[in-house]
């Protein structure tokens, strides 16, 4: 049972974390179950391990604070989604389902930073994506928009 | 391109690339901060699903509207003769993925044109006509296409005629060499009357620009040209405009201002109207308040790969791809 003010969620890996509620209300997600069915038990998060979410409160816990200078911000920010592509992805999957605006903002920011400026083979390298086109349907591709590829 | 569905077994690597775990929603948001077209069209060249994805989201519709709004009055394409075909035989679904890739082509081919520089030379083709002209021919708006202001030794400008309110207006209506441009900025010369004494500068107090087409079924022609118009004011057209600026507070000062538009902007028809908003100098001999203008141009980009079409009540916008201009294997050259 959480204490008074607190807010206990569930990872899918069945771990607890006690936060505040005004971190938890970071997400829309979390706030309308808790407006549902209140606080007395914690909230299920079956979607979000307890690696993942330890990180989504984290990101919370820095932002719920009082002002700081926009400039402090963006470079804890920047430091935060230092993180290896899998770690990055499934956050950017938790702040989708626990409706956070501003980490998914920042992860799907940082993720199309990997793709800008790179050409097509090195995108397919940094996310293993294989090329299934045939040989002609790459040439098309490519001549679609030749300006892009000169 | 029509590109084949992607068989459901997979025999080599099934390491699955993280991209796959994305859902179309959250990968049409990290394709949405790609703000710049080269980047989109690579993804379009990585894979199957990736240029299945850009077409059928019509990522570069999105990203043209984003770079400039007026995008958005397009309500749909053709690529050289063929339109959207809306009929037919095939299945819905092949039709759709068919006007989709139209599409997708039609926008790609426009997003890069809305990124390239401008060219060297003015946007404008000729002048149409002036709201008001004190003494045609030598005062005649065709003065303001040559920078200087002074042309064969007499003076090179146009003037309106003399009011005694100064905040009656005028307009100098140009057309531009083709009815798609991308333009960024419009520079005007105010004139200097240096035959007067003190030298006065008739410029207006502000300035204002309006982009738009006629939509008489005839062109119009040009009136300054065949003479036709001579000092009287001009008809009222039946002219759409499709872009109107802020007003730009003008400086009283003999020189070649620049009035940057906020960004560059898709210039739908080829008119250009200059409106001169309110008057600031009176001329000593009859006490009347004239502008002046010496010199007009516009730093942009007209477009020779694509055109629009309207038809219809309410007007429906056709935006056309004809194909890219330009000699066989120097295709991308400053035309």
């Amino acid at each position: 049972m959480a204490r008074e003010g607190k807010v206990s969620l569930k990872s899918s890996d069945d771990e607890l974390f006690d936060v505040t509620e005004a971190v938890a209300f970071e997400s829309g997600t979390i706030k309308n179950i808790v407006e549902d069915i209140g606080t007395a038990s914690a909230i299920p998060l079956p979607n979000v391990s307890s690696k993942i979410l330890s990180k989504v409160i984290e990101y919370c816990e820095y932002h719920v604070e009082s002002q700081k200078p926009e400039d402090e911000i963006k470079a804890w920010d920047q430091e935060f989604v230092k993180v290896d592509q899998a770690t990055l992805f499934d956050l950017i999957l938790a702040a989708n389902y626990l409706h956070n605006k501003n980490l998914l903002y920042l992860t799907c920011q940082t993720l199309a930073g990997m793709i800008k400026g790179k050409n097509p083979e090195e995108i397919r390298k940094t996310f293993n994506i294989k090329n299934d086109f045939t040989p002609e349907e790459e040439e098309e591709a490519r001549r679609e928009n030749q300006w892009a590829f000169e | 391109m029509e590109i084949a569905e992607v068989s459901a077994s997979s025999t080599e690597e099934d390491t699955p690339s993280l991209l796959d775990r994305l859902d179309s929603g959250l990968s049409g948001r990290i394709f949405s901060y790609l703000d710049e077209p080269i980047d989109l069209a690579r993804i379009t060249a990585i894979s199957r699903s990736c240029h299945r994805f850009v077409v059928e989201s019509r990522c570069f519709r999105d990203l043209c509207i984003r770079i400039c709004p007026e995008v958005s009055r397009f309500n749909s394409v053709m690529e050289k003769d063929k339109m959207c075909i809306s009929g037919g035989p095939s299945s819905s679904r092949d039709l759709a993925l068919t006007n989709l890739n139209m599409e997708h082509r039609v926008y790609g081919n426009l997003a890069y044109e809305l990124i390239r520089p401008p060219v060297e030379s003015c946007c404008i083709c000729e002048p149409i006509c002036a709201s008001s002209t004190d003494n045609y021919p030598r005062e005649s708006i065709i003065w303001t296409l040559c920078p200087s202001d002074e042309e064969n030794g007499m003076p090179s400008y146009w003037s309106s005629k003399g009011e005694n309110d100064k905040d009656v207006s005028e307009t100098l209506t140009y057309r531009l060499h083709k009815n798609l441009s991308v333009v960024h900025e419009v520079k005007l010369r105010p004139f200097e009357a240096h035959f007067q004494r003190g030298n006065p500068i008739y410029s207006p107090s502000a300035v204002r620009f309006r982009f738009g087409y006629s939509s008489s079924s005839t062109r119009i022609k040009s009136s300054v040209l065949d003479g036709s118009m001579s000092s009287d004011r001009s008809p009222c057209e039946d002219y759409v405009w499709t872009y109107i600026s802020q007003e730009y507070p003008v400086l009283q000062e003999d020189e070649l201002q620049s009035f940057k538009l906020p960004r560059p902007v898709l210039c739908i028809g080829d008119i250009l109207q200059v409106e001169l908003l309110g008057r600031v100098q009176r001329q000593r001999t009859d006490g009347l308040y004239y502008i002046c203008v010496c010199h007009v141009y516009v730093v942009g980009r007209p477009l020779y790969s694509m055109s629009f079409d309207v038809e219809g009540q309410p007007r429906r916008y056709i935006l056309k791809y004809l194909g890219h201009q330009g000699h066989p294997g120097m295709p991308f050259e400053d035309i």
